[in-house]
């Protein structure tokens, strides 16, 4: 165990100082990103690899760590953004009023957090991803605010900040970094919501050739009334390989200045009222040519890049909003009396409490462990892992909030306290930047597509019926159902997981070896096929979400103990926890995706389901009903 | 106690597999003067009849008596005939129907045939007769007619009363004629109600075959009753224009199409006295519809094509559609999506395809090899009051508001003639009026439509 210690602690330092350098290099990365040479040698795929029953471990153990010194100096930015969230944001106001008093903003700008990301000499504050995860804890203790922030810089920015030019960075990030300028981002249309095929904004070139006429609509734009600078997604013409004209997807800096750009009435919305969200109108806005993002009709990549960067810090800003609900519902259970006991007495309150624990520790150890991930050098592809914090966070910060609502009773349902505006606000959490579904499917096939290029060559000569391939497989199912225990490595002599922690180890890695027989199961029977199952896939990424918690709660609960922080016991219990329940749940799901299993009811839910839509309505008749 | 020789006679001829007539001839001959005494005696021990009552007179249809005198003067006189045949109950009913064909008529002379006779004498040639005629009186919907006549089998005669007589076939006609009553019903799809089915206990017991008839019934009407997930109603609307509207969604059956109604029905009067009504013009037309109208090559013509019949129970409607040849294949356009907005690791959101070369294993191919039939596009239907090329040309520039497409694309009216046969006698007046032009020769009329229709256009 000391052995283990050891190397551990060895571990982290060695990774300590890979971060330190790092940060100097990503800061690099993002002036000349195709200079960086590491870029191309190293690429990341941990939840990639768990498609094929593989555990890289070296890629998440040990938990990342920042430096001493960039503790510090979050620590500084940390303490005054608490301070002014606590003292002079009043949610309630803005909530009612639908808007964001201009003096919260100002305040907000003087603290930098309009370019927590932004290099230091455009005037940022230039932290990286997981300095970033850190603030956005603060700033979700208001939803209207974390959506403003986030719309303007997690998206709104975020294309000049990675394909800008040098020119349009100059020009552009000070102000936008200071808050001067807010930024937004203009990708979903009328006629195109998560189909960005079919998006009917069309910028046409001018007959000198030095502007793009800019006509279209854009709807649900967050900061659509108030910002100055906008990253646009527009149709051009361009000139294929074959000198054939086609439309592609180009991305421009549209400032509101360029005329021609008129907002919508702000949208009244359930929750993040605050916000402001309309619709954004183009009318032949005329946009110079150095305004494209990228190259012209690039445009597409550089939205992708974007979205999938931007999801991470939603675990984070999930996690900051529970752990202040938990101590306002738990200081209620304490003092409140039932029945001569206090409500923290009951069970079944117990259990709410432990369940938001649970929720919050997982989603932030998923939250750091990607921030971390995506600050290694290079630059690493965590598009599916920031997805599924995207996904764990938001749907386990709808279950804590509801479970909230429920400890506190008739109290969580009334205006006069913040609570009811948290459900309303975490509402949104499962349907921008994403929908879940939509991510879900990202995450199954993302993993699918990979796992298939490799698997597909095992799977022909299987299905040709190649006597070697199917003797190898079917030993290795003999030997597995002989109860040959998986075995990655996690645990033992040179394991990275935490002795106490060696339960939860070997369930995750039986999971993940049957995960990986899963796969390719699926693929044996769906082949490309599987793009249509979607049951399948929802199942599939479920399972791997659980997979990624489990991994980086491990990782984080090793880490703590092993470096002994402050109730490194407790982060032990909720990682042994939660890995229990996840490794029956992920058997059971992983059951369901057996051929004829009788778990599975998918052909009578898809049955049920197309009952219903024929008719557009519930078909059953009343139960008063008679026939004769 | 003198029901027991007889019955015993008559489990002999069973037996024997002795024909259905002789058994009849046994009974006719021992009926009246045997069974009374019997039933008579079982009345106190019956478990049906909580209230005590007329023996041969369901509790129902006590009350009920008729007033008619005369035709209990018919009947007194058909009496005097003494004849037994079909022909005389058949006349009865005819009798009966020379003042009007009504309920309260046929009523009347299931009332005096009751009255006529306490035995109920060839009552089962007097329920065939009444089964036959009750069409011609527009009651065969009417579940108290049904009711009422089951009421004129006497009650608990013809109950088995022991294990033997319940093991064969007890009174076979009597019990034949009931099933024939209920089939009847079946037949016109009328639900038995629960005076049916104490009717039925009462004259034939428990086990019977009426009885057993009953229950399939009732096992099986209700299931059907909802099974069809397109109900036409019985009553189907009078107004043109809703018949239109139901005929059109009915056959569209698709929640987004909408109905226009291009014109309703108008008589004008000119000023020089003519007369000149306006047909309703009701069209249907979905959005798909309209979207793959908006596609089509304007360089090929649609037709206009009908009448085509639509049967909603006893009514036929002719519809027409507007409609395209299909697309020959060298035309049809591969609608592509880019590569880069559906494909692996590419899209915006999730890849809508993935770039494996495996196929679907076949063990989980479930899908059903399909042969798909090219046809033409459907563009739009319509319905009207008359259906010449006039009308319809006005429904093609009432769809043109919202197709503008259709001003440039020749528009062909290929119309049949075969309307009138298919029409209800009544309509027929109506159409020999309308439908001028018959098909005679499809070719020459075409030719003359593409120019006529070409025209038209402005």
């Amino acid at each position: 165990m000391n052995l283990n210690r050891i190397l551990a602690l060895l571990k982290t330092a060695k990774l300590g100082r890979t971060l330190l350098s790092t940060r100097a290099g990503k800061e690099l990365s993002f002036q000349h990103p195709h200079r960086c040479i590491q870029s191309s040698s190293r690429s990341l795929a941990y939840a990639k690899d768990l498609f094929l029953g593989k555990v890289n471990k070296n890629e998440v153990f040990p938990y990342p760590e920042i430096s001493n010194e960039e503790l510090e100096e979050l620590k500084q930015f940390v303490a005054p953004v608490e301070k002014f969230f606590s003292e002079e944001v009043d949610s309630k106001k803005i909530d009612e009023e639908a808007k964001i008093p201009p003096e919260t903003l100002d305040g907000l700008k003087a603290l930098g957090l309009f370019g927590i990301q932004v290099p230091e000499e455009y005037g940022g504050l230039g932290l990286s991803n997981t300095m970033y995860a850190r603030l956005g804890e603060i700033t979700s203790l208001d939803g209207a605010i974390a959506v403003t922030l986030a719309a303007h810089q997690a998206i709104g920015l975020k294309g000049i900040l990675m394909a800008g030019t040098e020119e349009q960075k100059a020009k552009y990030l000070p102000r936008l970094a200071s808050g001067e300028h807010i930024a937004a981002f203009c990708l979903t249309e009328p006629g195109s919501g998560s189909d960005a095929a079919s998006i009917q904004t069309r910028a046409t070139l001018t007959e000198d050739g030095k502007h793009f006429l800019l006509n279209g609509s854009k709807i649900w734009i967050s900061n659509g009334g108030m910002a100055e600078i906008m990253t646009v997604f527009a149709r051009t013409e361009v000139l294929d390989k074959d000198g054939q004209k086609k439309d592609k997807i180009t991305a421009f800096i549209v400032e509101k200045a360029f005329g021609g750009v008129t907002s919508g009435k702000p949208e009244d919305k359930l929750g993040i009222r605050g916000s402001n969200t309309c619709e954004v109108t183009f009318e032949n806005t005329k946009v110079p040519i150095e305004n494209v993002i990228g190259e012209v009709g690039g445009g597409f990549k550089i939205a992708m890049n974007i979205l999938n960067s931007g999801r991470f810090s939603m675990g984070s800003a999930c996690a900051g909003m529970i752990k202040k609900l938990i101590e306002m519902t738990a200081e209620y259970a304490g003092t409140r009396k039932q029945f001569t006991k206090k409500l923290a007495d009951f069970g079944m309150i117990q259990e709410k409490f432990a369940i938001m624990a649970q929720n919050v520790f997982v989603m932030e150890s998923m939250a750091y462990l990607t921030a971390g991930l995506m600050d290694r050098p290079g630059v690493p592809d965590c598009s599916v892992e920031a997805a599924m914090v995207k996904v764990f966070s938001s749907e386990g910060g709808w279950v804590c909030v509801s479970e909230a609502l429920q400890v506190l009773g008739g109290i969580g349902y009334t205006k006069n306290y913040p609570f009811e505006r948290y459900l309303r606000d975490c509402r949104i959490l499962q349907i921008f930047e994403g929908t879940n579904e939509i991510l879900r499917m990202y995450i199954a096939l993302t993993g699918m597509q990979y796992a298939g290029k490799i698997l597909t060559g095992k799977i022909k000569e299987m299905k040709k019926g190649n006597v070697g391939v199917v003797f190898e497989i079917l030993g290795k199912k003999l030997k597995d159902s002989l109860g040959r225990t998986v075995d990655f490595g996690l645990t033992g002599k040179d394991g990275m997981v935490h002795p106490s922690l060696t339960e939860s180890a070997k369930m995750l890695e039986q999971n993940v070896a049957l995960f990986g027989s899963t796969v390719e199961s699926l693929l044996y029977r769906y082949g490309k096929t599987i793009v249509d199952e979607q049951l399948v896939l929802k199942r599939v990424a479920d399972t791997l979400i659980n997979l990624y918690a489990m991994t980086a709660v491990l990782s984080r609960a090793s880490r703590s103990i092993s470096i002994g922080v402050r109730n490194h016991q407790h982060e032990v219990l909720l990682a042994n926890t939660f890995c229990k329940d996840a490794y029956f749940k992920n058997n059971y799901w992983m059951i369901q995706l057996q051929k004829n299993s009788p778990e599975n009811n998918d052909d009578n839910i898809k049955k049920i389901a197309q009952e219903v839509l024929e008719n557009r309505a519930y078909i059953c008749s009343h139960p008063l009903e008679r026939t004769y | 106690m003198a029901m027991r020789p007889f019955s015993l006679q008559k489990r002999c001829h069973f037996i024997m597999k002795a024909s259905r007539f002789l058994l009849q001839i046994h009974h006719t001959g021992c009926i009246s003067s045997t069974v009374i005494p019997g039933v008579n005696r079982l009345d106190t021990q019956l478990c049906y009849g909580h209230v005590p009552r007329w023996l041969h007179c369901s509790s129902a249809f006590c009350k009920s008596k008729s007033d008619s005198t005369d035709l209990q003067e018919i009947i007194e006189h058909e009496i005097e005939k003494k004849t037994k045949s079909l022909v005389t109950h058949d006349e009865l009913f005819e009798r009966a129907a020379r003042d009007a064909k009504s309920k309260a008529n046929f009523n009347r002379v299931l009332d005096t045939f009751n009255k006529k006779d306490i035995r109920r004498r060839g009552h089962v040639e007097f329920i065939y007769a009444a089964l036959k005629k009750m069409p011609e009186f527009g009651v065969e919907r009417d579940i108290t007619v049904y009711n009422k006549l089951l009421d004129v089998f006497p009650k608990e005669v013809f109950v088995p009363r022991n294990f033997i007589q319940r093991m064969f076939n007890h009174y076979p006609r009597q019990q034949e004629c009931g099933v024939q009553v209920l089939e009847q019903m079946e037949n016109y799809g009328i639900m038995p109600n629960m005076e049916t089915k104490v009717l039925l206990v009462q004259i034939f017991g428990e086990k019977s075959h009426p009885m057993r008839k009953y229950q399939r019934i009732m096992y099986w009407f209700p299931k059907f009753k909802n099974l069809n997930p397109f109900p036409v109603p019985h009553e189907l609307p009078q107004d043109p224009v809703d018949l239109s509207r139901f005929s059109l969604t009915r056959i569209a059956n698709d929640l987004d199409a909408k109905i226009t109604v291009y014109q309703l029905p108008s008589t004008h009067i000119t000023e020089a006295g003519e007369e000149i009504s306006h047909p309703h013009i009701v069209g249907i037309q979905s959005p798909e519809q309209r979207t793959l109208l908006a596609k089509h090559n304007p360089s090929r013509p649609v037709f206009v094509e009908g009448p085509f019949p639509l049967w909603l129970r006893k009514t036929c409607v002719h519809y027409y559609l507007l409609r395209a040849d299909p697309i020959p294949p060298e035309e049809q356009i591969e609608e592509e999506l880019e590569p880069e907005l559906i494909g692996p690791e590419q899209s915006l959101f999730y890849p809508q395809c993935i770039d494996l070369d495996l196929k679907r294993d076949l063990g989980d191919d479930d899908s059903f090899d399909v042969d798909d039939v090219v046809e033409g596009a459907v563009y739009a239907m319509c319905m009207t009051g008359q259906g010449d090329q006039a009308t319809l040309a006005q429904w093609i520039s009432g769809l043109q508001e919202n197709n503008p497409i259709l001003g440039q694309v020749p528009t062909v009216f290929r119309l049949d003639s075969g309307f009138r046969e298919l029409q209800k006698v009544e309509d027929i007046h109506h159409d020999s009026e309308q439908n001028q032009h018959s098909g005679a020769e499809e070719e020459h009329i075409i030719e003359e439509e593409v120019l006529h229709s070409q025209g038209m256009k402005r």
